[in-house]
Parts: C-alpha cells; structure tokens; sequence
C-alpha cells in the first residue's frame, strides 16, 4: 500500500481515535480503560447485596415470582438457598444486558409458569400453597416420553418441560457462580491444592 | 517482574532484524537472533502485558456479570467463540469492531486473534507434538499435495532446543506417529483415563497418553512448577505455561540487543525497489494514529499466518503487484485450520468418585496420536491422512441432575464420572482455500483488511465422521454409558491453528518460501510462522512452528556472519 493512501485512510480512523481519552504519546503500558475490570482488580461480588436494590429489567411481580420459583428449585437445606444467594437478582442483571429476544424468551417462560397456574389452580404461581406449587412443578420437572404402548410418538412438543427447563437452568448457573454456591460445592476458597496425583490404582482395577 | 520498554525514534537506526510479532514464535526469533548479536526492533502491535493483569485466581463471583458480559458479547462478537476470551481477560483480544475482516456469503471463518505482547501464547491451549516424516513426506505417501522441503531429521535438533526451553511436560511412547521429545515428568491420568488407555491398547492396539504441555511439572529455567489452580488462559503467576513475554521476550531484551515497540501497528514491508531488497517496515502507532518507519537489513514476519500474509498482501509494488514475493502465486493461498467437530462422550457409572471442589485442577488432558493410514495400518478406504483426539476423564457436578429441590441440590454433589474425547483433523492444503486483500474494508488504522474463503471439504468430513464413530468404540471399550457421538464439521478457524498461506517450497514458481523461511522472490523477507507451513498433519502446530522459527535463524544467523544480508 502506498504512503499516501495509508495517511488518508488514517484521517478517517481518526473519527474513531476522536472517541479515545487524548494522549500525547503512545505508552507502552495498559491503559485503563484497555484492562478488563478484573484485570483491573474490581471485586464485584458485594454489588447486588447493595441496600435499595431494584429490578432493573423485571418488574415487580416477575421478580416475585423468580424468588419463589428459585427457592422451590434450590431451597435452603442444611446450606443456603437460592433466595439467600440473591439469584434473582443476578438474573435481572444478565437479563437486563441481554437481547430483547433472550428477555422475551425468558418472560415467557415465566409467563407459561402463571399461565399453568391460573388454568389449573385460578391464582398466580407465586400465590399458590406450597402444596399446589409442587404439584404444578412436578407436572413439568421430567421430560415426557412416548408411552411405547400404541408406538406412536407424542405428536405435542414438551413445552411445559422446555420452559421448566429453561428457568432451572438460568436459576442453576446463577446459584451455583455465587460464593455461597461455590461452598455449597464445598470449595474452600484456596487457589491450589497441591499436585494433581491421578489414579494410583493397580491394573485393571479403576473404580 | 520489571521490564524496561523503550520507544525509540525507529528513524535514527538501521537494525540488522526487524521482527513483526511477539508471540510464540516472534519471540523465539527476537531471541535467537538478539542473543547472536544482532540487533533486532521487535514490533507488536498490541501493548505491553504485566503480571498484575492475571486474573486465575480471581473467582468467577467478583465479576459483575459471572462470565457473562454484554461487553464481550458487544465488542467481541467473533472473539467470544473461543473459550478462552470471557469476562476475565477479553481485552487481551482484539476488538472485533476495530478489526473487521469479510467472508463470502456461506462460508464463515472464525479469527481468533490477541494483539497484546506475547499474543496468542497468553492463552493457547499449550500441547505441544511433534509431527513425524509421515506428515513431512504425506504427498509422497498418498499422493496428495506436496511434501514439505524438509525432514523430521532436519527439524529434530531444533524440536530439542524449543523443548528444553519451553519445557515439556509428557511421557515417551515410541509411537510412529508422535515422535518422543524432550520432557519434564508427564502429568498424572485420571483413573477413567488409565482404565481407557488399557482398554484401547488391549482391544485396538492405538495409544493413550498424556497431553504433551508446555506446562511444567518441575521448575525449569527460572519458571516455578505447575500449581494446579486449573484456569491458564487467564495468565499465570508462577510463569508455569510457556508464554513468549515472560520468556524468550525478557531473554531478547536483557540481551541489550533487541528494541521493543509496542502499539506497532505494521502495515506493510518498504522496498528498495532497485536492490530487491526490503529496507524495513511501515506502522500506525495504536495510539497515536502516526506512520512510524523502522529500518532493518532483515524483516521477518511471525505476526500469525493471515496477519503475516496480510502484510505481504498490502506490500504490493510495480515489481510485485499481486503482493509482495508472490510472483508464484501462491500468498494466501493453501490455507488450513485443523477440522474439528466430532467426538464423544458418557459416563462410567460405577466409577463411585465424588467431584471435588478442592481437587487439584490439571489443566491438560490426555491424547490419543493418529492412527489412520499410518506407516503400521491399513489405507482407508474413504479418506486419507487422519486425526488425533484430545480428551480426559473425571468426576464432575451434575449440574444436569434432573428435577428440583433437596433432592436436586443432593444430585449436583453426587455428581457423574464422565469420559469424553474430541478429534482434530488434518486439513487438507487446497488452493481454493485462500485469503486475499477485501478492497473495500478497512481495519481502524485504515489497513486493507482481509477477505478469507475458506470450507472444509469431503475429505474433513470423512474424517470427522470416522472420528466419531471410533470415539465411541473406544468410550464403549471402557464402559463408557449413556455415549453421545458428535461427527460434524466445524467451521473453518474454530480449531485457531490457521496454517500456510506463505508456503515452504524447494520450488519458486509452486511456494511463496524457501526451506529455511526466507522469500524466493526478495532475500531479505522472512516469514518464521504457521503461515509456512505446506501440510497441516493432524497435532497441534505451536511447537512446530516455534522449531521452525529457529532453525531458520541459525540460518539467517549463519548469513549474517557470511555477510550475505
């Protein structure tokens, strides 16, 4: 490419350098804004528990709900559960960052959870008794197969299930990527545990 | 760690070797050619790298988004397809904004890139393989394409320096395929693995071992061993992966001899038109935007094999208007990315281990060479060349328990033992598979960008189909349930070893390069990395190139004492 081209193509990648902090030298070190905020040492993990906390992208009764629902699918047990995690929360973080169509298939997945719940029971998920809640998620929790009695294959796809899923999923990877997920896993928060030793079994003898 | 960079005016001195790229092999050749004596600027484009970046020991909790960033998924639409660019260390990544790049309607090609000192080698994947004379001479064996203009003996020598340095970590095998190198103790196998490599030896006879690492089990030249905290990619405190700035970078530059330019954007080779000679390189400043020259009595780029071909490309004068030293026409042609997409996996449920969150975490797996079309084995009927598979074994966090509850939160910490194994394929050199300058795209230096075509073909796709039905067989041998075959193809760059393009050849009118790296058409341009290569075999290529790098600087070393350069 020749000299002259190249300067007047930089004239016009100096609309983008118009949108970097000026500098009057070029630096060989990072600049701020070029380190990720971790590798800029930034410890977020205290943000969602900040006093006043709002919904930033579900609205009041959604996020009723996902607390409900969360507490259902990982309740307290002898460790803390998915409330005490504030999964809801960090799901209303991601959500809101993410894509209309990931938001709405989200919603409606919600939406399908109080939709099952008004045609059976005439009152929302997050209002039903205890007892009625297990019932509806128990009709959802296990993926359906053809019965093999007519050989006939369920002609209906497994929504119900699919939606389940959906928010079990999401509800999972928020719960167990917080620190008291980690210790649920029993993760004792050191870095190394020495060398990896593998298997010292005789041959032919694994298990 | 301290490292003094200095910016110099690159105006006021002509370097006897300016080298475009600091990563694995880039830094090999500051390295080599700094400690002869000579006296090498070494351009990267990107900035310079400290060890206070490193985010391994970082748990995913204190990320505001857990690895889930909408600021990666903005900024690096492309990049994100790697495992290794996440909310950790994404902007040791190029922005995919600022680094555009086209493809033809239907063939989409991944590029994965690092513009940051040492590049990719902060975060590749780090097995290290030979390749063997049945790759070097595969087009005199099957008759497909051309042999390389060298032998597993010539390059022998050169895989034992690079491997005493790096530090290997492996075990000797005496397989056909996968020469022996040399290695610091081999990493330990998982029980399922060892039960899977009895198992395959008993009822095929094929070879299970541990990956080859450039990780060290011991401490090795100044770098501390393994710790085991498990996430490399995202920097490493003790030095234990082989990455170029903390190595044959800081070698380069403590020799005296070597200048180190950050934020050099190189986007192009300057001739001597009447001497047929390169006398350096143009580049933007990153930063600054300005055009800076550095003079050199050689240029040798490792920028990476599109990016090197790239430069070449955008070096087009009268004497070589279709880029420079391509008067064969073969720039940017025979490229390659190892096929991937097939494989298996399952579980061994009468392995009783529990997972364990404080396990140390071994970051390599195991490896299982080739064994198709081998020297020892039959020729296949539907494909030729063959594949290696990469995978391991181990107990894991069932977070695909099934229903809710205490129940479920109990099933998640009983956990599955599970087996899996994924191929990589030979990618077969094919003219039609090519990278050429996009006319109308510009990256945000307002360098020509790159438009790549590239797609696997029928032979990839019989190799993949092969591989994952023999990924079952062997899951199957070792009591493998539940197994779940994958026997697709991936596209084209997902495997992030893009080769050729520059090709070695003994011939000028067939290769863009001589056997020893250096252009047939212009002396004193070089091209020590992937791009050089003329087959892709099926291993992992860094070793080979880092190899490849210094057995051309002993030559190019050698001439500089001739007073040939």
């Amino acid at each position: 490419m020749k000299r002259r081209e190249l300067i007047r193509a930089g004239v016009l990648a100096g609309a983008a350098a118009a949108l970097r902090p000026p500098l009057g030298m070029a630096q060989s070190t990072a600049l701020s804004s070029e380190l990720t905020p971790a590798q800029s040492g930034v410890d977020a993990s205290k943000d969602l528990a900040a006093p006043g906390w709002k919904p930033l992208f579900l609205d009041e009764h959604q996020n009723e709900t996902l607390i409900v629902l969360s507490y259902l699918i990982i309740p307290a047990t002898d460790s803390p559960g998915a409330k005490e995690a504030l999964v809801n929360r960090y799901i209303d973080l991601v959500l809101a960052a993410d894509t209309r169509e990931t938001q709405r298939a989200f919603l409606n997945s919600l939406g399908y959870l109080d939709g099952e719940s008004m045609r059976r029971f005439k009152a929302a998920f997050r209002y039903l008794s205890r007892e009625d809640q297990d019932d509806l998620l128990h009709a959802l929790a296990y993926p359906r197969n053809a019965s093999g009695w007519t050989g006939e294959r369920d002609a209906m796809p497994d929504t119900g299930h699919a939606h389940f899923q959906a928010l079990k999923q999401r509800i999972m990877t928020a719960y167990y990527s917080s620190q008291i997920g980690e210790k649920e896993l029993g993760w004792d928060g050191a870095f190394a545990h020495g060398s990896y030793e593998g298997c010292d079994h005789p041959e032919g003898n694994h298990k | 760690m301290s490292m003094n960079y200095t910016a110099e005016d690159a105006l006021q001195q002509t370097y006897d070797a300016v080298v475009v790229g600091s990563g694995a092999t880039g830094g090999w050749a500051a390295k080599q050619l700094a400690e002869a004596g000579l006296k090498v600027a070494l351009l990267e484009a990107g900035r310079a790298v400290t060890p206070k970046e490193f985010t391994e020991h970082m748990p995913s909790y204190k990320l505001k988004y857990r690895n889930h960033s909408p600021e990666v998924v903005r900024t690096r639409p492309i990049q994100k397809q790697c495992y290794a660019c996440m909310e950790y260390n994404y902007e040791w990544f190029v922005n995919d904004l600022e680094n555009p790049y086209s493809t033809p309607p239907g063939k989409p090609f991944t590029w994965q890139r690092l513009r940051v000192l040492g590049g990719r080698s902060l975060v590749w994947g780090r097995q290290s393989y030979r390749l063997s004379d049945t790759d070097f001479k595969a087009a005199s064996r099957d008759g497909y394409g051309d042999d390389w203009p060298l032998t597993y003996a010539d390059l022998a020598p050169y895989y034992d320096i690079v491997e005493r340095y790096v530090g290997i970590s492996g075990a000797a095998e005496g397989n056909e395929m996968l020469p022996d190198g040399q290695f610091l103790p081999p990493m330990k196998m998982s029980c399922g693995e060892v039960l899977l490599r009895e198992r395959v030896k008993t009822k095929f006879g094929h070879t299970v071992t541990i990956g080859r690492a450039a990780i060290l089990t011991q401490n090795h030249n100044g770098r501390l061993a393994c710790h085991y905290c498990g996430p490399c990619e995202r920097g490493c405190s003790t030095f234990s992966y082989f990455s170029s700035p903390f190595t044959t970078v800081k070698d380069a530059l403590s020799s005296g001899n070597c200048t180190l330019f950050t934020n050099a954007v190189v986007s192009h080779v300057n001739m001597d038109n009447e001497a047929n000679k390169a006398r350096g390189v143009t580049y933007v400043d990153r930063l600054t935007r300005q055009l800076k020259e550095v003079r050199g009595k050689a240029v040798i780029l490792c920028a990476q094999a599109l990016e090197s071909t790239r430069i070449l490309l955008n070096s087009s004068t009268r004497e070589y208007p279709n880029g420079l030293g391509n008067s064969s026409g073969a720039l940017g042609r025979y490229l390659m990315d190892h096929v991937v997409g097939a494989g298996a996996s399952g579980r061994l449920p009468d392995f009783k281990t529990l997972p364990d969150a404080n396990e140390p975490q071994r970051p390599n797996g195991i490896y299982i060479p080739r064994f198709r079309n081998t020297p020892s084995s039959n020729k296949h009927s539907r494909f030729i060349r063959g594949y290696g598979f990469q995978g391991g074994a181990g107990a894991e966090f069932n977070f695909s328990a099934e229903g809710y509850g205490a129940s479920l939160k109990k099933a998640v910490k009983e956990g599955v033992y599970g087996m899996s194994l994924g191929a990589f394929g030979e990618s077969l050199a094919r003219w039609d598979n090519y990278c050429e300058i996009d006319r109308d795209l510009k990256d945000a230096w307002g360098i020509p960008a790159l438009r790549i075509c590239m797609t696997h073909g029928d032979n990839e796709a019989a190799l993949m189909e092969d591989a994952g039905a023999t990924a079952a067989e062997m899951l199957e041998a070792a009591g493998v349930k539940d197994i779940r075959v994958q026997a697709g193809v991936e596209m084209p760059g997902m495997a992030i070893h893009e080769l050729g393009t520059a090709r070695m050849g003994s011939d000028p009118k067939k290769s863009v390069l001589n056997p020893f790296n250096q252009a047939h058409d212009v002396k004193n341009v070089f091209v020590m990395d992937g791009a050089s290569f003329v087959s892709s075999a099926c291993q992992n290529p860094t070793l080979t190139m880092m190899a490849v790098t210094v057995r051309a600087c002993a030559q190019l070393i050698d001439r500089f004492r001739r007073s040939e350069i």
